[in-house]
């Protein structure tokens, strides 16, 4: 198994900060969301619409750091760093970050940090969703919810895992590989 | 005091056939100061992270430090034998501020925490930056850095101190402190220090020995041939026949209200009004540091200044960003900054569609690749190039463009005469046809004659328009 | 109080009150952080901003939560408070705790290897560099003509491209200011790890255990 070195920790940090300064620009948007989905009860869907932005360090970070663990240190260094420039979650983002970087590693990890393609991607963006949902279905009171709605924010926040975890993240990855940064092959 | 001595080394780095350095040997006497030279891509950094360690060693080949092989040191004392500073100033340290970078590096050495203020002190009195000790790193200028950087070194107590190009960016009298001292740690500490640059000026009186590297192998010249060679190393003259002082009445594009510019604490322009005159082609010059880059980033938006700029009488804070791109354009330093793809048919493909393709048609861009050598490479990822394979591209993207200012930020930097010339006759060709106004910064000054009508020269934290024949001066 | 054992009380009675609806610990615990954010002087504006944001996202969760779903008062009190403990909690920590301190406590007292304390150190100093370098991804796109947006994979290949090219130097950088991974350093500034600080953690654990156990149903 192939160990940390510090230039992966580095970089594994490095994209997590990139990560939140381009979560911050988006940060308006999720405040116009939640007010105009909020007065019809839907203000989760807020979150769920934009869950798969932030959540992508993980599945990015495991893509192209191969090492057991970078999905969970990406979302969880993510989250340190949010913490310290004054997130306003507080202590609270560390837990999410390493529930949402746990759900995504178990993607890579379901094949073993083998396979580096689309079925990774997908199980990861699979596993993140479930993982993350059942902490807010605790968290943020999701179990008082009518089971029909929260079918909804199930597929909505799978969705958006999956739009921007996935998709995004193979084409970003492709474009790595046709840059000869990242190997070409699904086998590190 | 430590002599390295270098014996038959080929390296080839990862995923490139032809080695960099060939069957190379040479002898860096201990106590001594050396200069490596030899022009860009001629191996110098690889060279250095070799002997630092940076890079493992092949097998073909040997390093050692007095006739112990660097490999059998162990890591933990490497960097009491060995230090490196960096071209690039701001990546080169771990904390947050002075202090604590050198109390980073002692505590590496496992130095005893009494001794470390003693130690820290001593160092930043040395390089004479005790009054930057509480200072964050990333607010320091590129030159303080630098000498932050050294002080490390110093605290350190490395045997052989390495420079890879330490005076890229840096302001003149930084440059002049720094080899004073890293003279000093030769002649009264006896360190060994090793210096990377391509540019010979200004170290006739310091160095002792010159190596050149070239193709891959290294000619070391003895002091009397090193004193020959530095001497006869005269900076291009920049010869201007042509420049006037802008008539009063010229047509202005840019024009810039009592601007003003700092970086961190230090004022790198006194609030002047400044005009850039349209349709023409203006030469920046000006010492290394002084804020000529970061004037083009003021004029681009991507920097803060004081003051006002409009572009064509409109302040450029009240311009949409995306419609004032398409009309003041930045060739960055940088090549890679300005590409958004992996190849350079996708890259074509873009600055075709978006450019101006009325002018720019196939055929012309088929004809400007052939001049430029870049042919019959459409499907070659863009960062396999070389950097000066690289630059001309970028030129070629900017130029199809064609916003109506273009800025150019060293576009001539590591190009061959060859290239140059090629690029010069693109550039000239454009300029004329288009009616571009393009404004350049350029230390390479060789045949701008004719291309340039004015001069504008900083000093002193001013801009100002020069008459006729100027002697540059860095 | 020490870093290691302040984070790690403050994320631990996060995570318990995450699991549990005790209206009355939810209103002790943000009484108690808001008293230490005073007394640690904490400004005004942040106080302002650390209000407002819970208040607008606590509310509309609540207000969808009584919309689409059957919960009872009182468990809209709960999450609605829950948010401020969230935050309030937090900021007693991140208002009172450098990252240099902590990744310090993390190495010495928590016995984190160095190579994630400072590799963590190392990236997060580059942060206005970061910053910047998004803004020249943007502003180069543009004058290509083309506009760079949160969805668009280049953005991110661009920033990778960086962020790789920054870790090498760093890394580089580290090693030849000595940095060695695994081996043995000294420490400049020591973090203590008090019996008093074993003791204020203890006792607020205990506390809010207490708390819990009571105010269960």
């Amino acid at each position: 198994m192939q160990r940390w070195h510090i230039r992966d920790i580095i970089l594994v940090t490095i994209l997590a900060i990139f990560m939140g300064v381009i979560f911050w620009a988006v940060g308006p948007l999720y405040a116009v969301l939640t007010a105009a989905l909020a007065p019809a009860g839907l203000q989760p869907l807020a979150n769920e619409l934009l869950l798969g932005i932030w959540v992508m360090a993980g599945p990015l970070a495991g893509f192209i750091i191969r090492i057991p663990g970078s999905a969970t240190l990406g979302e969880f260094l993510g989250s340190a760093v949010e913490m310290f420039l004054g997130g306003t979650w507080g202590a609270s983002t560390l837990i999410s970050g390493a529930v949402q970087g746990i759900g995504s590693e178990l993607g890579f990890a379901a094949v073993g940090y083998k396979v580096y393609n689309w079925l990774t991607l997908t199980l990861s963006a699979l596993t993140t969703t479930l993982v993350t949902f059942l902490w807010d279905y605790f968290r943020s009171g999701y179990n008082a919810y009518h089971l029909g709605f929260l079918l909804v924010l199930l597929v909505v926040r799978f969705a958006s895992i999956f739009v921007f975890g996935g998709i995004l993240t193979r084409l970003i990855t492709n474009l790595l590989t046709r840059a000869h940064v990242l190997p070409a092959t699904s086998k590190n | 005091m430590a002599t390295i001595t270098i014996q038959h080394l080929t390296y080839a780095p990862p995923a490139r056939e032809t080695p960099v350095l060939k069957d190379l040997t040479a002898t860096f006497r201990g106590g001594r100061f050396s200069l490596l030279t030899g022009p860009s891509g001629s191996g110098k950094t690889t060279l250095l992270r070799l002997i630092a360690g940076l890079t493992p060693l092949p097998t073909t080949g040997t390093i050692t430090f007095d006739d112990q092989a660097l490999a059998s040191f162990p890591a933990t004392t490497h960097s009491r034998r060995v230090a490196l500073l960096f071209q690039e100033p701001s990546t080169q340290f771990t904390m947050d501020t002075v202090t604590n970078e050198l109390r980073f590096v002692l505590e590496n050495q496992a130095v005893d925490p009494a001794q470390m203020p003693a130690r820290i002190d001593a160092a930043l009195a040395f390089v004479g930056i005790a009054k930057l000790r509480d200072r964050s790193l990333m607010q320091l200028s590129g030159g303080e850095q630098q000498k932050v950087a050294l002080a490390s070194i110093v605290a350190m107590d490395s045997d052989v101190i390495l420079l890879d190009e330490p005076f890229a960016s840096i302001d003149p009298p930084t440059r002049q402190v720094l080899m004073t001292k890293l003279v000093q740690l030769c002649h009264e500490r006896h360190k060994t220090v090793i210096l990377a640059d391509h540019d010979l000026s200004g170290y006739d009186q310091w160095v002792d020995h010159l190596t050149v590297l070239d193709h891959g192998m290294a000619t070391q010249l003895s002091a009397a041939a090193t004193q020959a060679r530095l001497a006869a190393f005269t900076p291009e003259r920049l010869r201007l026949t042509q420049v006037q002082l802008p008539a009063p009445d010229t047509p202005q594009v840019l024009t810039s209200h009592q601007l003003g510019l700092r970086r961190g604490t230090r004022q790198l322009l006194r609030p002047q009004d400044l005009a850039i005159l349209a349709h023409k082609t203006t030469l920046i010059t000006g010492p290394n540091g002084s804020g000529k880059s970061t004037f083009f980033r003021a004029l681009v938006r991507l920097s803060s200044y004081d003051g006002t700029i409009t572009y064509r009488q409109q302040d450029i804070q009240k311009l949409r960003r995306r419609t004032y791109a398409r009309h003041v354009g930045l060739m960055f330093q940088a090549a890679q900054a300005q590409f958004l793809n992996v190849t350079l048919g996708e890259e074509l493909a873009l600055s075709q569609k978006n450019g101006q393709h009325a002018y720019f048609t196939p055929d012309r861009v088929a004809a400007a690749l052939k001049a430029l050598q870049l042919n019959g490479r459409e499907d070659q990822v863009i960062y396999s190039l070389s950097s000066g394979q690289q630059k001309k591209f970028q030129l070629l993207c900017m130029l199809m463009m064609a916003p109506d200012v273009l800025l150019l930020d060293e576009p001539l930097k590591g190009l061959d005469l060859a290239s140059i010339h090629a690029v010069r006759q693109l550039l000239t060709t454009t300029q004329a046809d288009l009616k571009l106004t393009l404004v350049l910064i350029s230390h390479q000054l060789s045949g701008l004659d004719s291309f340039i009508d004015y001069h504008l020269a900083l000093a002193d934290q001013q801009f100002s328009y020069q008459a006729q024949e100027v002697r540059h001066e860095s | 109080m020490n870093p290691s054992l302040k984070l790690a009380t403050v994320v631990l009675i996060a995570f318990e009150i995450s699991f549990t609806q005790v209206l009355t610990v939810n209103l002790a615990l943000i009484g108690f952080s808001l008293i230490v954010l005073v007394v640690q002087r904490i400004h005004f504006k942040t106080l302002l901003w650390l209000t407002a944001v819970p208040l607008f996202l606590a509310s509309a969760l609540v207000w969808s939560l009584a919309l689409q779903g059957d919960a009872s008062h009182h468990f809209l009190a709960v999450i609605f408070t829950r948010m401020f403990v969230y935050v309030y909690l937090g900021a007693t920590f991140t208002q009172t705790t450098q990252p240099l301190a902590l990744a310090r406590s993390l190495e010495q007292n928590a016995k984190l290897p160095a190579k994630f304390a400072y590799g963590f150190l190392a990236a997060f100093n580059l942060l206005p560099k970061i910053r910047a370098e998004v803004a020249t991804i943007h502003a180069a796109a543009l004058m290509r003509g083309q506009v760079l947006h949160f969805w668009s994979p280049q953005l991110y290949f661009k920033v990778i491209l960086a962020a790789m090219n920054w870790s090498d130097q760093l890394a580089d950088a580290m090693t030849s200011h000595g940095f060695v991974e695994g081996a043995p350093r000294t420490y400049a500034v020591t973090i203590p790890l008090r019996r008093r600080d074993w003791l204020l953690c203890g006792l607020g654990f205990v506390v809010v255990q207490i708390g819990l156990f009571v105010g269960l149903p």
